[in-house]
C-alpha cells in the first residue's frame, strides 16, 4: 500500500514516518508540506492512503480534499482541534492525535485492512483513472461540516447555478461543481442525467410512473421526484430495456 | 453582577449631568438652609420673635452668621482643593481638616464679631464684654469651629464614598478580569494546539537530537509553570518576560524550523522595566498564530524593546498581513490585552495593530517609564 503524509512540520513527518516503520506493509512513497504540494503529489503518485495535518498554512486539510477529484484513504493526524473531531467522528476512515499513540496507529491500521477487504470483493469494471465508480468516494465540504462520500450512497445532484447539491442519507450540501462537469466524471452505468437540472443514481430508483408528454417521474429512496424529459425517456427506456 | 455595573452605570451618569459645583451648591445651601429653620424653629418655640426688634436682632444675627459660614466654608474648600488635602495620606489629611477647621473658625468669627458691632446684634452677653475683643471672637470660633467641623465630615465622607464606590467597581472589573484569565489560560492562553504539537516535535527529536530534546523538555515546562501562575496582575520585568517569549520561540523553532525566524532589539535599559505578565507572550503567540503559520514560505517575527518619549515601547513586528487592513478583536488575545493596559495604566497606556509595511505586522505597547529606586 503506498501512502502520502501530508504535514507542515518536518518533526511530525519524521515521525510517523518512524512510526509506520512497524508496518511493512505501508510504503511512504513521498512527503508534502503543504495542500498544494499535497494535490500535486496525489495527482501525479495516486496514493492508495494518505496521513494528513488538518491546520497547515495556506490551505487547511479539509479545503486541500474538497479539491480532489477523488478522495483517497485519508487518516487524519491532528494535534488538537475539537471541530475536526466532531466532524469526523462519523465518516473519516480515522483520526490521530498527535503524538500518536502507537496502539491507536494499530487500530487505524486495522480499519484500513477491513475497509480495503471489503472494496475488494467488487472489483471496478472500469479501470480508466477518469471515470468515478461506485466504489469511489468523494469529498463534501460545506461550510463547516465534511463527509466522505461513497458515490453508490449519492441517491441525486441537483444543478443550483454554478453548484451542485448533492443528496445523500439526510444530507444534501452544495459542491462547486457544475452538472455537466459532474456527469463527464460519473459512470453512466450507475448515473442517469434526468434532465437540465438532475442527475439521479438509478439504484436508488424507487418508482417509475409515466408523465405528461410521454416522460417518465421517478421517485427516488429519499422520497424525491424527479421528472425525466422526453427526449431522456428514449434513452432511459433503452437501458433499462435490456 | 453585570447587571449591578449598569445600574451604577447609570448613576454615575446621572451625576455627571449634574456637575460637580451644583452638586457642592446643593449640599452647601442645603446644610446651611437646614441650620436656618432649626434656629427660626427654636427662636419661635421659644417666643423670641414677638416685638419687630427681636426679629430684626435674630433674623441679622443670623444672617450674619450663616454669611460668615458659607463665605468661609467656601474659601475653605478652595484652601483644600489647593492643598491637596484630600490625596494626602489618611493621617495627614485629619490633622489637616483640623488645622484648617480651627483656622478658618477664628477667621469666620472675626468678621461675624465685627459685623455683630457694626449693626448693633450683639446680645446681653457679648455687650458685657464690648471692650475684650478677643473673647469675643474666641467664644464666636467655638460654635463656628464645631459648625466647620460637620462641614468638614460630611465633605469628606462624601469624598470618601465617591472614591471607594470607583474603587470597588475597578476591583470588581480588574477581578472578573483575572477570573477569565484564569480560565483562559491553558485553553487559550497557550494554545492546545501548541503544546501537542510541541510534544510531538519533542518525541521526533529524541532520536535525531537528544539535547535538543532535552532543551525543548525545559522550555515548555518554563511556559507551563507561567502560564499557570495564576497572579495575573502583578507585574514581572521586562528580563522575565522575555525569557518565556525565547523559551516560546525556541520551541515554535523546532516546529517551524527554517520557516521562522527570530530577531531581538532590545535596549538593555528597559530589562527592569515592569510589564503585565503574559502580555508580551500573547502578542508574540498572535503573531506565530495570525501571520508566519499562514505562510507557506514562513517569515520573521522582530521584537522591539525601547524608550520613546517617555514611554516604554514595547513591539512585536511579523511577516503577514491584516485582514480588511484591520486586526480582528474577536479572539482573546486582543481585547484582553487592551482590557488589562487600561485597568493597570487607564490613559497613560497605549496599544495599537497596523500593517506597518505591505508585508509586516505591528503590534505596539506604550507604556508609562517606571523609575526604579
Amino acid at each position: 500500500m503506498r501512502a502520502i503524509i501530508i504535514d507542515d512540520e518536518r518533526l511530525a513527518r519524521t515521525e510517523l514516518r518512524k512510526l509506520l516503520q512497524d508496518y511493512p506493509e505501508v510504503e511512504v512513497v513521498d512527503e508534502a508540506a503543504n495542500a498544494d504540494e499535497g494535490i500535486n503529489k496525489i495527482d501525479s503518485l495516486q496514493p492508495d492512503l494518505v496521513f494528513l495535518d488538518i491546520q497547515m498554512p495556506g490551505k487547511t486539510g479539509f479545503d486541500m480534499l474538497a479539491e480532489l477529484e477523488r478522495a483517497p484513504h485519508v487518516i487524519f493526524t491532528t494535534a488538537y482541534d475539537e471541530y475536526a473531531l466532531k466532524a469526523f467522528e462519523v465518516n473519516a476512515l480515522d483520526y490521530l492525535l498527535k503524538p500518536i499513540e502507537p496502539k491507536r496507529l494499530a487500530d487505524a491500521m486495522q480499519k484500513l485492512h477491513v475497509a480495503e477487504v471489503k472494496e475488494n470483493h467488487i472489483v471496478p469494471e472500469n479501470f480508466n483513472q477518469s471515470i468515478l465508480t461506485e466504489v469511489d468516494q468523494v469529498f463534501v465540504k460545506d461550510g463547516e461540516r465534511c463527509w466522505f462520500v461513497k458515490l453508490s450512497d449519492i441517491r441525486l445532484f441537483e444543478s443550483v447555478g454554478n453548484y451542485a447539491k448533492v443528496f445523500f442519507g439526510g444530507n444534501k450540501p452544495l459542491i462547486l461543481k457544475s452538472l455537466n462537469a459532474l456527469e463527464e466524471r460519473l459512470d453512466p452505468k450507475t448515473f442517469f442525467r434526468a434532465n437540465r437540472k438532475h442527475i439521479v443514481n438509478l439504484r436508488m430508483i424507487e418508482k417509475i410512473e409515466p408523465y405528461f408528454n410521454g416522460g417518465l417521474l421517478l421517485e427516488l429512496k429519499g422520497g424525491e421526484k424527479i421528472e425525466v424529459s422526453r427526449r431522456q425517456t428514449v434513452k432511459f427506456k433503452e437501458m433499462m430495456s435490456l | 453582577m453585570y447587571k449591578a455595573g449598569e445600574s451604577f452605570n447609570f448613576e454615575l451618569i446621572f451625576m455627571a449631568a449634574m456637575s460637580r459645583n451644583a452638586r457642592y451648591w446643593l449640599f452647601q445651601i442645603g446644610g446651611w438652609g437646614l441650620f436656618a429653620l432649626i434656629n427660626i424653629f427654636f427662636a419661635y418655640s421659644f417666643e423670641k420673635l414677638q416685638t419687630p426688634e427681636d426679629q430684626y436682632m435674630i433674623f441679622g444675627r443670623l444672617l450674619i452668621f450663616i454669611s460668615a459660614g458659607i463665605i468661609f466654608s467656601h474659601l475653605m474648600r478652595y484652601i483644600i482643593i489647593g492643598l491637596g488635602v484630600l490625596q494626602k495620606k489618611l493621617e495627614i489629611q485629619l490633622l489637616n481638616f483640623i488645622l484648617i477647621t480651627l483656622v478658618f473658625a477664628f477667621l469666620a468669627s472675626t468678621l461675624e464679631n465685627l459685623f455683630l458691632i457694626q449693626f448693633d446684634l450683639q446680645n446681653k452677653n457679648e455687650r458685657e464684654f464690648k471692650d475684650n475683643f478677643f473673647l469675643l471672637v474666641l467664644s464666636g470660633a467655638f460654635s463656628l469651629f464645631i459648625l466647620f467641623f460637620i462641614w468638614n465630615l460630611i465633605y469628606f465622607m462624601y469624598h470618601f464614598v465617591t472614591k471607594s464606590q470607583k474603587q470597588q467597581l475597578d476591583t470588581l472589573k480588574l477581578e472578573a478580569l483575572v477570573k477569565e484569565l484564569e480560565l483562559k489560560t491553558i485553553k487559550a492562553h497557550i494554545n492546545p494546539h501548541f503544546i501537542f504539537n510541541s510534544l510531538n516535535g519533542i518525541r521526533a527529536l529524541i532520536d535525531e537530537d537528544p539535547n535538543r530534546a532535552r532543551n525543548a523538555i525545559t522550555e515548555l515546562s518554563n511556559i507551563l509553570r507561567s502560564s499557570m501562575q495564576t497572579d495575573k496582575l502583578e507585574s514581572v520585568s521586562l528580563e522575565k518576560e522575555l525569557n518565556i517569549v525565547k523559551d516560546y520561540l525556541a520551541l515554535e523553532n523546532m516546529r517551524f524550523e527554517d520557516r521562522l525566524r527570530v530577531e531581538y532589539e532590545i535596549d538593555e535599559d528597559t530589562l527592569d522595566q515592569p510589564v503585565p505578565p503574559m502580555m508580551l507572550q500573547t502578542l508574540v503567540e498572535n503573531a506565530i498564530k495570525h501571520g508566519i503559520s499562514k505562510q507557506i514560505t514562513g517569515g520573521k517575527i522582530k521584537i522591539v524593546s525601547d524608550f520613546k518619549d517617555s514611554y516604554h515601547e514595547l513591539a512585536v513586528q511579523n511577516t503577514g498581513k491584516l485582514v480588511n487592513g484591520t486586526a480582528k478583536g474577536d479572539g482573546f488575545g486582543l481585547p484582553s490585552t487592551l482590557n488589562r493596559l487600561s485597568l493597570l495604566y487607564g490613559e497613560k497606556a497605549r496599544f495599537s495593530i497596523k500593517q506597518l509595511t505591505t508585508e509586516i505586522v505591528e503590534a505596539r505597547v506604550m507604556l508609562p517609564v517606571q523609575m526604579t529606586i
